[in-house]
């Protein structure tokens, strides 16, 4: 199970954190099983958004694209 | 016990006219809710511009502190005359009613100001004393929790004349037409709506003069604690929480880091929701014994909006967090707000349009709007 956490924060979503749900959506249903999502207030990384944390591993300037390569790489 | 005057205007303007010849202002001080209804002579411009100058004159003076008798002597010498009658005229009817129900009354030419409690209708007890050369009547009288006073004009009493009743509603059957309304009146506006549509009704659709309701309630205020951003000290944090848990009224945590930290201090795990509902608005989160869990800054900048459209947002079904805010906010009377004097690091990012970085601004926006719509609000910072 990969558990992925998004940053929901004022930051992060003027930086564009909500498109990154729409990863969620893009994802084959058998990938999406194996994913966990969720939203978390803030990293204390506003700098650096969108936040995002994939097992524990911090991805920062999270942009859709470059979201889906991660999940890609960490599903495989 | 103190308590909330909540109040509500209604008005029709006399058939063919554009401006209201009757004026009313409200005013809130600090200690107690001023209303002040005028009925100018005649109709149209120079009607409102009478009714308008004796209310501003009255509610000015009255919010700084004059006496009754004062602003009585003061609008009596100073109304303009008019060319054609040769008359200085406007009716005027003053009611201050202050947190502990305390009511005081005070009417110059005008129909009497109606007192509802527990079912019964009677006229405001008042006694005619002279002042300024006029007479006048006053009253004092000390209200209960649910109970009503209403303030009219002649046009609601003279209901009906040229249409439906020959002789008008008149004061008595204003008085049973209250007494049916209040029953399942639950708030100011139910009342200034049913008694104004019956006015309009009885008039056939064309008021033969102007029409004005006023509805008061007095009722226990409800409250609304709003906290946002985390205390400027943190070891002050958990002290600051626990103070905000124990205030009467619901409780509202506005921004991520405030979040976090009650939910840490309360120690029950906060949920942010994925759902959202609007591109503009950060998604909502839950925590148990709180209300409303939202975003700061750009949540309560959209909530500023939203409650400068209040008829939009009574229709609207929208469950972004700033519509949510502000439904809440419209339907309480009272409102604590914690704000926290931290330095934001999120708010310092030069990406950021500039317009929103400050929290300071967002609660000035805030502060006026609740105001406007006549809130009281308290800024406590933390």
């Amino acid at each position: 199970m990969l558990i992925v956490e998004i940053c929901m924060g004022t930051c992060c979503h003027l930086m564009g954190a909500q498109d990154l749900l729409d990863v969620l959506d893009a994802l084959p249903a058998d990938q999406r099983r194996l994913i966990e999502f969720k939203g978390v207030t803030c990293f204390k990384n506003c700098g650096k958004g969108p936040s995002v944390k994939i097992n524990g591993n911090f991805l920062a300037n999270a942009t859709p694209e470059l979201l889906f390569e991660v999940l890609q790489t960490n599903l495989q | 016990m103190t308590l909330h005057a909540e109040v509500n205007i209604a008005q029709l303007c006399k058939t063919g006219e554009e401006l209201c010849g009757d004026n009313v202002q409200i005013t809130r001080t600090a200690d107690s809710l001023i209303v002040v209804v005028s009925d100018g002579l005649g109709s149209g411009v120079k009607a409102n511009i009478l009714a308008t100058l004796t209310t501003k004159i009255a509610s000015s003076m009255l919010a700084r502190g004059a006496s009754l008798d004062d602003v009585v002597e003061t609008i009596a010498q100073t109304l303009p005359v008019c060319r054609e009658r040769k008359i200085a005229y406007s009716t005027l009817q003053i009611l201050r009613i202050d947190h502990f129900g305390n009511a005081t009354l005070v009417e110059f030419d005008s129909p009497r100001t109606l007192l509802s409690r527990a079912g019964h209708v009677m006229p405001f007890p008042a006694q005619t004393k002279t002042v300024g050369g006029k007479t006048v009547l006053a009253g004092h009288f000390e209200l209960q929790e649910d109970d009503w006073v209403v303030l009219v004009s002649d046009g609601v009493i003279h209901a009906g004349i040229g249409g439906l009743l020959p002789l008008g509603l008149g004061w008595e059957g204003l008085a049973a037409r209250l007494a049916e309304d209040v029953v399942n009146a639950t708030d100011t506006s139910d009342i200034c709506k049913s008694l104004l549509s019956c006015c309009e009704g009885y008039y056939l659709g064309k008021p033969g003069d102007d029409t004005t309701v006023v509805a008061v309630k007095v009722r226990r205020p409800r409250r609304l604690n709003l906290m946002m951003g985390p205390p400027v000290a943190s070891e002050h944090d958990a002290d600051v929480v626990r103070r905000f848990l124990a205030a009467p009224g619901q409780k509202v945590v506005s921004g991520g880091t405030t979040a976090t930290l009650v939910s840490r201090v309360i120690g029950k795990p906060l949920k942010v929701s994925l759902e959202y509902h609007d591109p503009n608005v950060p998604p909502i989160a839950y925590l148990d014994g709180i209300d409303l869990v939202t975003e700061g800054v750009l949540t309560l900048n959209a909530a500023v909006d939203r409650l400068r459209a209040i008829p939009e947002l009574r229709r609207s079904t929208r469950k972004d967090g700033a519509s949510l805010v502000a439904r809440l906010l419209m339907d309480v009377d009272h409102i604590h707000i914690w704000a926290g004097g931290a330095v934001n690091p999120a708010h310092q990012n030069p990406l950021l349009p500039s317009d929103m970085n400050i929290k300071l601004q967002v609660l000035g926006r805030l502060r006026t709007q609740l105001e406007a719509l006549g809130k009281i609000v308290q800024i406590e910072w933390v």
